[in-house]
């Protein structure tokens, strides 16, 4: 009673599964075709007798003047060397493709999937035997060797499907092993282990689910594969003269005449099912990965989206460096209401300030640094807002002109230094490119080397490790190579984005010593994103607090610290441990910040507010500024607030 | 057995083959990631493991987990030698031993629903007569880690859940097991500071309302406060202090301690303090320097540090630290 409910459940989930799957494939139209071009394909192959229009197995009513006639109407697609039609015989060689495809690509995927799932999965020496097997067969070349075991065996199907499956595994176990690999590092693999579970549960729940998908597209360039091999054996003569396919069709017409005759249908008519297969089974591969592998359909540069101009008011600080006015950027969502990633954004920075920007993941604080200098992804716009650097509105430039501004004027150290270099070139070399590709007129001689050195001494890199490779330098290193690029062209404004966050303390405070330093020697002004509030106490003048997409709270740091007004900035404080008070228990947020696709009508705090009130949910605050003596500007968005204004 | 006992571990070592021997070189050299650990765990006592990156935390759980075999050393638990078990006994201490890992976004198998990943380790120890009862274990250690209702939860897969939620995952599929001893390497370090306050909160609930004993590893100290009944600081592989919470955060003794909590940042900028920046990053474990491992990068170094490796000296019944400033 109970293991059949579970099954039933089990079979449940996988219909709910594959109905997702479908859903999603319906979309890919390259797949699609590919599905459709095989599907119609089967169709013929399985109702052959009926769609033939003659019987290709009788040549009894074969006359002499039958051989190689042109098209007409009896016969749509001529005859061949023997009389027969041409069309009935392609309408029958689909079976024998067909099946000698799929049987021998169902063998080819067994062995390599299994090989190379054990040799990913177990490693050691039985890795490396397998492997070198692997290599070796791989190097021999299929074709030659296929053709002189198929021309030493009786010629028929099996002997075919056979041969054709038993070479055709390697690039599987290959592609098989190197994911299986991948996977077998992954966290949830050693969770897993953790657990207790054995090798043969890892293999079959963790493993085998995510090199499935692999798998999936690799059977589907098998089975070309394998139609593509069985075709050239049948051309060479090698096939079973029994059933006749494509390829012997071709081989036929080639050796009988049909070329000096001029009959192209008995070479055409083949050759184009061998192409439409193909191309079916390549189309249909694509568009599978393409959902499989969705990495493969992201990242695509593309012009950014128009800038949607909207009254943004004018400048307010006349002394102001870069002053953010205002700034809206919305992600345009396939068909569904965009989403209002950043809402109504303002913040100035004078020369050799620094300011916070301070949020949790998902807030719009990296959408927003993007932005500033327009380097949104495709489906990213700034629907209104100025960006005013230097007296200049850096919406309104053109690609040229704002290729100019980006690393001259104002660069970003992004986070995670590991992937944002290249490992194969030496570090030296990397800062020399980010200089001399942004100042062409740069001399390429001693004085680049020079201002590579001087660079790298700047951030506290010693010259001799100027050469070395990012992978020989160590975590904080990499971040302080990192900054030495951006401040290759002598910027006036760096971005900041989470510097810090994937470093030790030790190694963070190492970072923010570096970057006071570099801010008082070089008079840079800094914008310094984090979702951490006691990084930005340590350095920073002002602080601009945000929270799903629009400020929650902007004051000088003291007043954040200590007179903040706005509940989440109250609520991420509480959040933070006081070392000053070791016994305290923490309060935490109750809740998760909201989805950008789901935003709430009213405050976007409201649902973790625990001073929210009616109101609140119903009405988006306005920004309210507070006249507080002791800071500049103090913002705030808060309905609790319009009485204290 | 006595109640200091629960878990002990004596001398526990753990070196890596960092290069094969060669025909040029005649010893292989080792990378020493747990270099002579010795510690006890009570029961339902929660002590924090604070070091770098590269200080060998991590190895240190690995082995603890049974994860890695130790180089020397022992480890036991409940009186009983773990240091080197069969798959059976393995499988079987796992129950009593579990682990939180770091990334909550990586150690999820994203094909897996939420019930079927907390349902796994049932399934793999063969818990439960049926359905019903899995399904009851299932949810308790979910709303136990703060997903209620389990309903809402079950069906969904890793990616529809935020970062916090999913940690709460992991913990929930360790505590399905009702271990005694939860290892938890960095459980909150790739989460927001917002939600860390929310997991280390569960931690500590879960110490009283199940009694488990919790190894904290990570690098930030001030994330011990309030939660750690005592602490260890861990450098290139030891441990070079260790004392109950407020000793190592309020008497620090080690200079490599006191750097430790002067850096940690504090969210208010009129408390801004003088920090004991350290220069450099942890030396390379292959090549341990002579003397006090710790030499090299001591703001307080002396003559005699280069030379002799510093003992651990007693400062009170519970505190501990290896310096040869504090050696009278």
């Amino acid at each position: 009673m109970d293991t059949t409910a579970q099954v039933t459940e089990a079979q449940t989930q996988w219909i709910i599964r594959l109905l997702n799957f479908w859903r999603i494939f319906s979309r890919n139209r390259i797949g699609l075709a590919g599905l459709a071009m095989l599907i119609l394909l089967i169709f013929v192959a399985v109702f052959a007798p009926l769609i033939a229009p003659y019987d290709s197995s009788s040549s009894a009513s074969v006359k002499i003047g039958d051989v190689y006639n042109p098209p007409s109407s009896s016969h749509w697609f001529g005859t061949d060397d023997a009389g027969q039609d041409v069309f009935s015989n392609f309408v029958f060689g689909s079976r024998v493709s067909l099946t000698v495809g799929f049987f021998a690509a169902f063998i080819s995927i067994i062995i390599g999937g299994s090989l190379g799932l054990v040799a990913g999965f177990f490693g050691g020496r039985m890795e490396n035997f397998l492997m070198r097997f692997t290599d070796i067969m791989l190097v021999i070349p299929d074709l030659p060797l296929m053709v002189v075991i198929v021309a030493l065996t009786k010629p028929s199907l099996l002997n075919i499907i056979f041969v054709i499956g038993l070479l055709g595994w390697t690039t599987t176990a290959r592609v098989v092993r190197s994911q299986t690999l991948a996977v077998k590092s992954r966290k949830f693999v050693l969770r897993a282990r953790a657990v207790g579970a054995g090798k043969r549960h890892i293999i079959s729940r963790h493993i085998l689910p995510l090199v499935m998908p692999i798998l999936v597209v690799q059977a589907v360039l098998v089975v070309s594969l394998a139609i593509l091999n069985e075709s050239a054996l049948s051309f060479l003569g090698l096939g079973d003269p029994t059933a006749l396919s494509w390829g012997q069709m071709l081989n036929y017409a080639f050796s009988r005449g049909a070329m000096s005759i001029g009959a192209w249908w008995a070479l055409f008519v083949p050759g184009f099912g061998i192409v439409w297969v193909v191309l079916g089974l390549t189309l249909l591969g694509q568009g599978l990965e393409q959902i499989l592998n969705p990495r493969l359909d992201t990242h695509h540069l593309m012009p950014g989206r128009p800038i949607v101009r909207g009254d943004a008011g004018e400048a307010s600080e006349k002394n102001s460096l870069l002053e953010v006015r205002n700034l809206s950027i919305n992600y345009v969502n396939n068909g569904k209401p965009p989403a209002r990633a950043v809402e109504n954004i303002s913040f100035s920075l004078k020369e050799g300030e620094l300011i916070g920007l301070v949020g949790e993941s998902g807030c719009g604080k990296t959408t927003l640094m993007l932005a500033l200098l327009r380097l949104l992804p495709s489906a990213g716009q700034i629907v209104n807002g100025r960006v005013i650097f230097n007296g200049k509105d850096l919406t309104t430039l053109s690609e040229e002109e704002i290729n100019v501004v980006r690393w001259k004027d104002i660069s970003i150290v992004f986070q995670g230094a590991m992937n944002a270099l290249n490992p194969v070139r030496t570090v030296g070399e990397q800062i020399a490119e980010a200089i001399t590709k942004h100042l062409p007129g740069f001399p390429r001689d001693q004085r680049l080397q020079e201002r590579v050195i001087e660079l790298l001494d700047l951030v506290g890199i010693a010259a001799d490790h100027k050469d070395h490779f990012p992978h020989q330098y160590s975590g904080g290193m990499r971040q302080r190579a990192m900054i030495a690029m951006a401040l290759a062209c002598n910027p006036q404004v760096i971005i900041a984005d989470e510097p810090t966050t994937a470093l030790d303390v030790m190694i963070q405070a190492q970072i923010l010593e570096l970057l006071d330093s570099l801010r008082k020697k070089l008079g840079l002004a800094i914008i310094f994103v984090t979702h951490d509030l006691g990084v930005v106490a340590e350095m920073c003048d002002r602080v601009l607090v945000m929270y799903g997409g629009v400020t929650a709270e902007y004051a000088d740091v003291d007043i954040i610290y200590n007179d903040a007004r706005h509940p989440y900035t109250q609520e991420l404080l509480k959040a933070f441990p006081d070392l000053t008070k070791p016994k305290k228990k923490l309060s935490s947020i109750p809740g998760y910040p909201p989805r950008l696709d789901a935003l709430p009508v009213g405050c976007r705090f409201a649902p973790r507010c625990p001073q929210a009130f009616e109101r609140c949910h119903r009405e988006q605050p306005i920004l309210h500024k507070l006249n507080n003596p002791q800071s500049a500007a103090h913002i705030a968005s808060c309905h609790l607030l319009e009485a204290s204004k | 057995m006595s109640k200091d006992h629960f878990l002990e571990v004596r001398g526990l070592k753990k070196y890596f083959e960092a290069d094969r021997p060669s025909i040029f070189t005649r010893e292989a050299r080792h990378v020493h990631a747990v270099d002579g650990v010795d510690f006890n765990l009570r029961h339902s006592e929660v002590i924090a493991l604070v070091g770098e990156s590269g200080c060998g935390k991590s190895t240190l759980a690995l082995l603890l987990m049974g994860l890695e075999e130790p180089t020397a050393g022992t480890i036991s638990f409940e009186g009983r030698d773990i240091t080197h078990l069969n798959d059976n006994e393995r499988k079987s201490l796992r129950r009593k031993i579990q682990m939180v890992f770091q990334d909550p976004y990586e150690s999820l198998n994203p094909t897996q629903t939420i019930e079927e990943i907390i349902n796994e380790p049932l399934l793999v120890h063969g818990i439960g007569a049926d359905k019903t009862e899995r399904d009851g274990r299932v949810k308790k250690a979910m709303e136990d880690s703060g997903l209620k209702p389990a309903e809402v939860y079950l069906k969904r897969f890793p990616h529809e859940l935020s970062g916090g939620q999913r940690q709460r995952v992991v913990i929930a599929s360790a505590l399905v097991l009702e271990p005694e001893i939860l290892l938890a390497d960095e459980p909150v370090s790739m989460l927001d500071v917002s939600i860390r306050a929310e997991i280390i909160n569960l931690l500590a609930e879960l110490r009283i309302t199940r009694q488990i004993a919790v190894i904290f590893i990570t690098h930030d100290l001030g994330s011990v406060g309030f939660f750690a009944d005592r602490v260890a600081v861990m450098y290139l592989g030891r441990i070079v202090e260790i004392g109950t919470m407020l000793e190592v955060l309020e008497k620090p003794q080690h200079p490599y301690t006191k750097a430790l909590i002067s850096v940690i940042p504090v969210p208010n900028p009129r408390l801004r303090r003088e920090r004991i920046i350290l220069q450099g990053e942890t030396p390379n474990p292959i090549d341990v320097p002579q003397g006090c491992r710790f030499h090299p990068r001591c703001p307080l170094v002396m003559a005699t540090c280069k030379a002799s490796d510093p003992p651990f000296v007693t400062l009170s019944k519970t505190h501990q630290a290896a310096c040869l400033l504090l050696v009278k």
